[in-house]
């Protein structure tokens, strides 16, 4: 395949003239160095030469470590990947010898303001001074700080603490590697591919890997599997985060911040619950987000809740009504750290978990028929009425890499984007998944740093796609292989195992290539990606599901042909239009219009930064509001790649866009891409053009590039909702963490077109 | 003589059985966390500095220190004066701490040119402060130096500059490491510089009832005053003296406004056609290139309106002539 070919490796079929190239650079040592970190030499060579070892390590020659685009050969088909570092070792494991644990359910408190949590929370942030650790502040002592770390004050107060009240307590901490003697799949061992709960899981990504030290991930309670939480419209749930992570910043095996902000990507929330990039806090501090779980629109539309479209399961089988828009549902949420200059470094060591929020549409009860209930494939809830996972299964992909020992490894000065080589779900390389002979519904996450996955069953089978990001779509998209599928998206899918025999198997295959962190090298057909021939060692099967068995009971799921249309906006005024562009492509200048604003880089190494015109080039400073969209209005936003050497996934916080365009025209919007979304990929030298709308709660807010080490390096705009009246001030004052205090300051720079 | 040999065996073997440990998939030395960025990470290449001295960038340059790290060339007259001003800035407002805890680094991305006398001309151009050394030293080193530090740009055709406006601010010792644009906001750069990688060691109490309330409101309104902020401050006030640049108080007054358009956005040119009063500028500001900041006709008008309003201003008003006593008898009239 000529995708070997051109210059990412070289394999033995490599044409004379390139290997004759190879020959030449061996002449010199240093330019057999530059090669080999440039990619034009492959491993196999360097072996021969004697430069590398056949264990992947590097022979001890000075200055061979890791640089900017680096790559390095790994094990099978002499493949290459560049995590900066050598080929992930894997202590001689097989792929698909160890079945893939669900998603560890988090418990959930019913009395969060009366009991459950010590102290009980409060609207404005609790500044109860506890002694703060010398380690936290340069070994100063007798210092004292705030025990929760939200910015203190009435604007940063919960917004609608009692209209909203929390009913549900969920308390985790972010903490050092440990094992787990907790978990709690929700179903039953059969339904989870035999794993015995009881038996207590430690922290590795394949039980023939080695343990992972405490400080070489951090994860929610320190342990695998991933968390799930479990939610519901109308029952607004408090989540308080301790970060129990080490005072000491050097203590992190090599990348990782010890301060963090917890995001909940795509929630509805008031803004001091969205998990602002400059909101973050500290060893020993928690943090109080209140999730209220409202359907967008909450304000305005059905505000007297009559339609039970808008509604939360009720226990045992009914309807709660819920004021807001019914096509704003939403079902497939995660949560991630968003903490300044770090999330790729953060998400990557473990803070990333996922929360499935059930509507009166989407109950988590196939078996309930009431006529809005979609009867979405989960199983029988058995009579609780909703939340069932039997047959409703998260997955999280992202690929890891890991140095000699077998530790995770990242490459913090790769700034063009991180890849691993080594593929995992639930974070577990390579597993196997037990399945029924039914439907399924698999709720699909990218939880990578900068990879882009695209995947099928390797038989061809079709997949039907319910869902993109949180949102079921307005009608069902039947596919064999899924869009690339960017950094943060969500793709629901059901598949149906019926049609296979009890002992077959079939496989999920990536078929997206990589060869840096910028965007995809290569789409690959299913057959090629099946071939092994790809240079990218996650292009492949990465998970097997095992046909064990006939469902107990009948599968009386559905795939409805109309799941959830998306609201009419047409009617709402447009108040403003504005422009972002990420990638100011050299080639390409832009109008110098006060209207753009400019974020990125061209088609060479960063920085990504905010332009407010074309020629300066601003990082992000959460200092700084780009945009301040009034309360109440809609407008429509065109996010364009200015660069055709990157893919960029750009993420609008806080309510669902509807894609009106790509690349200017509505005929280029894909069926799976026509309902709501909060991620919105761009391709290289694309466009997106969207319309939101900005209503329900105030404060400040972000859009950023989820290729996180783009959005760390910094394509990151800070907006904020305004005019609303109390308590939505004009602009906001920018919040300052220390460990003794949130301070403020009154922002740095307001854009000229912010308001 | 013995006893050494013994306890040198034993640390070998020390060393050898960690390896052992380390490849047999042990947990890693607690000693390791942030030796992944540390010697065997950054090259120990040599570098010359302004002054001649040769350092070795991990020992002297790197080691046990916070930094600020940019890439410039002498001969820039794109975004490098800018960065060095901001930069300068933020020297300025970390204090006595540079050359103590903190220490600020350029390196020469155009070697041959510039030499550590064509260096230390620069810094003084842009009154550099102690704590600031520039770095020059052989192509493929710096290079290389780049590349490890996430700063290195491929040669690209279509721009000149070649190079990225980012500086990188790091502590070596705690393995933290972030990339930053170096034209961007001096006081943030400041704030993550001097408490976010030095360990919240310098951080000051807060007040407890820290509120919104005191943060001081801020002009939105004045669209010239902005572009004034974020582009021209680095270099320029208005009454308060000369900077880098000119104080550009009264400008408006003695230079016609089709001038002041076509030299601010194109520097270059009006310099290179030798218009007397651009060369006269260049030569008494320490021939320091006046960069072109791109700005739109609409900032570029705006601007021009706010200098328009804050002469007009001051000259209305003596007292507020008075307050800016600070201004210097020979920079009174800096454009005359």
């Amino acid at each position: 395949m000529s995708h070997n070919d051109d210059g990412f490796f070289l394999s033995e079929k490599s044409s004379k003239a390139r290997l004759r190239e190879a020959e030449d650079a061996r002449k010199n040592r240093a330019e057999i160095l530059k090669a080999y970190s440039q990619g034009k030499v492959s491993r196999r060579e360097l072996m021969k030469w004697g430069l590398i070892t056949t264990g992947g390590l590097l022979a001890p020659i000075h200055g061979l470590n890791p640089f900017v685009s680096s790559a390095y050969a790994s094990g099978g088909g002499g493949s290459t990947i560049p995590t900066g570092a050598p080929p992930s070792p894997t202590f001689g494991v097989q792929p698909f010898s160890t079945p893939m644990p669900r998603f560890d359910v988090i418990a959930r408190g019913n009395n969060p303001l009366g009991g459950d949590l010590t102290p009980t929370p409060t609207a404005q942030a609790n500044q109860t001074q506890q002694p703060l650790d010398p380690a936290l502040v340069g070994g100063q002592t007798g210092l004292t700080g705030p025990i929760e770390g939200r910015p203190g004050g009435p604007i940063w107060a919960h917004q609608g603490f009692t209209d909203h009240a929390p009913q549900v307590s969920v308390e985790m901490s972010q903490a050092q590697a440990q094992t787990n003697t907790v978990y709690n799949p929700a179903v039953a061992s059969n339904l989870n591919s035999g794993i015995d709960p009881t038996s207590p899981i430690p922290l590795k990504f394949h039980p023939g890997f080695p343990t992972q030290n405490a400080n070489s991930v951090w994860t929610f309670n320190g342990t695998i599997p991933p968390k799930l939480v479990i939610g519901r419209y109308g029952e607004p749930i408090l989540f308080r985060h301790h970060n129990r992570l080490p005072a000491d910043v050097t203590q992190n095996n090599g990348f990782g911040r010890n301060t963090i902000s917890t995001h909940e990507h795509n929630g509805h929330h008031g803004a001091e619950n969205d998990g602002f990039t400059g909101a973050f806090f500290f060893p020993n501090q928690f943090y109080d987000y209140h999730w209220p779980i409202v359907l967008a629109g909450f304000r305005s539309v059905n505000t007297d809740a009559t339609d039970p479209r808008a509604g939360s399961p009720a226990d045992n089988g009914g309807i709660n009504k819920v004021p807001g828009d019914w096509r704003e549902t939403m079902s497939t949420h995660w949560f991630h750290d968003h903490m300044f200059t770090f999330t790729s470094q953060n998400v990557y060591k473990g803070n990333a978990a996922m929360f499935n929020i059930y509507s009166a549409l989407d109950r988590g009860d196939e078996t309930v028929n009431d006529g809005v209930n979609l009867r979405l494939p989960s199983g029988s809830s058995n009579g609780k009425g909703w939340g069932n996972l039997d047959y409703d299964v998260n997955l999280m992909l992202n690929e890891k890499a890991f140095d000699a020992s077998g530790q995770l490894f990242m490459d913090i000065f790769q700034f063009d984007g991180f890849l691993g080589d080594l593929m995992c779900v639930n974070l577990t390389y390579k597993p196997f998944f037990e399945v029924e002979r039914r439907k399924y519904r698999f709720r699909i996450l990218n939880a990578s740093v900068s990879r882009f996955f695209k995947y099928g069953l390797s038989d061809g089978s079709p997949m039907i796609q319910i869902a993109n990001d949180g949102n079921l779509l307005p009608t069902p998209v039947v596919q064999t292989l899924s869009d690339e599928q960017g950094i943060a998206e969500r793709y629901d899918w059901v598949i149906d195992f019926s049609r296979y025999n009890i002992g077959d198997k079939v496989w999920m295959v990536n078929t997206c290539e990589h060869r840096d962190g910028k965007k995809p090298s290569a789409d690959l057909t299913l057959a090629q990606a099946l071939s092994g021939t790809s240079s990218d060692p996650c292009v492949g099967k990465f998970l097997e599901f095992r046909i064990v068995r006939d469902p107990a009971t009948p599968d009386v799921s559905q795939v409805p042909n109309v799941l959830i249309p998306n609201p009419d906006l047409s009617s709402i005024p447009v108040s403003r239009e504005r422009t972002f562009t990420f990638g100011s492509g050299a080639s390409q200048p832009l109008a110098a219009s006060e209207e753009t604003y400019t974020t990125g880089a061209g088609n060479q190494a960063g920085p990504w930064g905010v332009q407010t015109d074309n020629g300066k080039m601003l990082n992000a400073s959460w200092g700084r509001i780009s945009a301040a969209p009034g309360y109440g209005t809609r407008e429509v936003w065109t996010l364009q790649n200015g660069g055709g050497g990157w893919d960029h996934p750009i993420h609008i916080h806080f309510e669902e866009g509807q894609i009106l365009a790509r690349n200017g025209s509505a005929s280029n919007v894909p069926a799976w891409e026509k309902g709501r979304k909060d991620v919105y990929r761009l391709r290289p030298g694309g466009s997106v053009t969207l319309t939101m709308q900005f209503r329900d709660w105030g404060g400040m807010f972000m859009e950023h590039c989820h290729n996180t080490v783009h959005e760390d390096n910094a394509m990151l705009v800070r907006w904020e909702i305004d005019n609303g009246g109390a308590p939505f001030l004009r602009p906001l004052p920018t919040p300052v963490p220390t460990p003794q205090g949130v301070g403020f300051v009154a922002p740095d720079d307001i854009a000229p077109t912010a308001f | 003589m013995r006893r050494t040999g013994q306890a040198g065996f034993a640390t070998v073997a020390a060393i050898f059985l960690t390896a052992i440990l380390y490849l047999a998939a042990g947990p890693t030395p607690a000693a390791a966390d942030n030796a992944r960025w540390g010697a065997g990470y950054f090259p120990n290449v040599v570098l010359t500095t302004q002054d001649g001295a040769k350092v070795h960038f991990y020992d002297d340059v790197l080691k046990g220190k916070s930094v600020v790290i940019d890439l410039i060339y002498t001969s820039c007259v794109d975004s490098c004066p800018l960065e060095t001003a901001r930069l300068a800035q933020v020297q300025k407002m970390l204090g006595d701490r540079v050359g103590k805890d903190i220490f600020f680094y350029s390196i020469s991305i155009d070697p041959t040119h510039d030499t550590p006398k064509v260096l230390k001309a620069y810094a003084q151009k842009y009154h550099i402060g102690p704590g600031w050394t520039f770095l020059t030293g052989k192509k493929a080193d710096i290079d290389l130096i780049s590349k490890k530090l996430g700063l290195y740009s491929e040669p690209d055709p279509n721009d000149r500059d070649g190079h990225t406006p980012s500086v990188m601010i790091g502590n070596e010792p705690s393995g933290q490491w972030m990339r930053n644009s170096a034209t961007d906001n001096a006081r943030f750069l400041a704030n993550m510089i001097g408490n976010w990688l030095d360990g919240w060691g310098h951080a000051k109490a807060v007040d407890a009832k820290a509120n919104y309330e005191q943060a001081p409101a801020i002009d939105i309104s004045d669209r010239g005053r902005y572009v004034f902020t974020t582009h021209c401050a680095a270099c320029h006030t208005i009454g308060h003296g000369d900077k880098i640049g000119p104080d550009l108080l009264g400008v408006t007054n003695v230079r016609d406004r089709s001038w002041l358009e076509t030299f601010i956005s194109t520097p270059e040119k009006v310099i290179a056609a030798k218009d007397p009063v651009a060369v006269a500028l260049y030569k008494k500001y320490n021939g320091i290139n006046m960069p072109n900041l791109r700005l739109s006709d609409a900032e570029l008008n705006n601007l021009i309106d706010f200098l328009a309003r804050q002469s007009a201003e001051h000259g209305k008003d003596a007292a507020t002539a008075e307050k800016v006593g600070t201004v210097k008898a020979d920079s009174a009239q800096p454009l005359r």
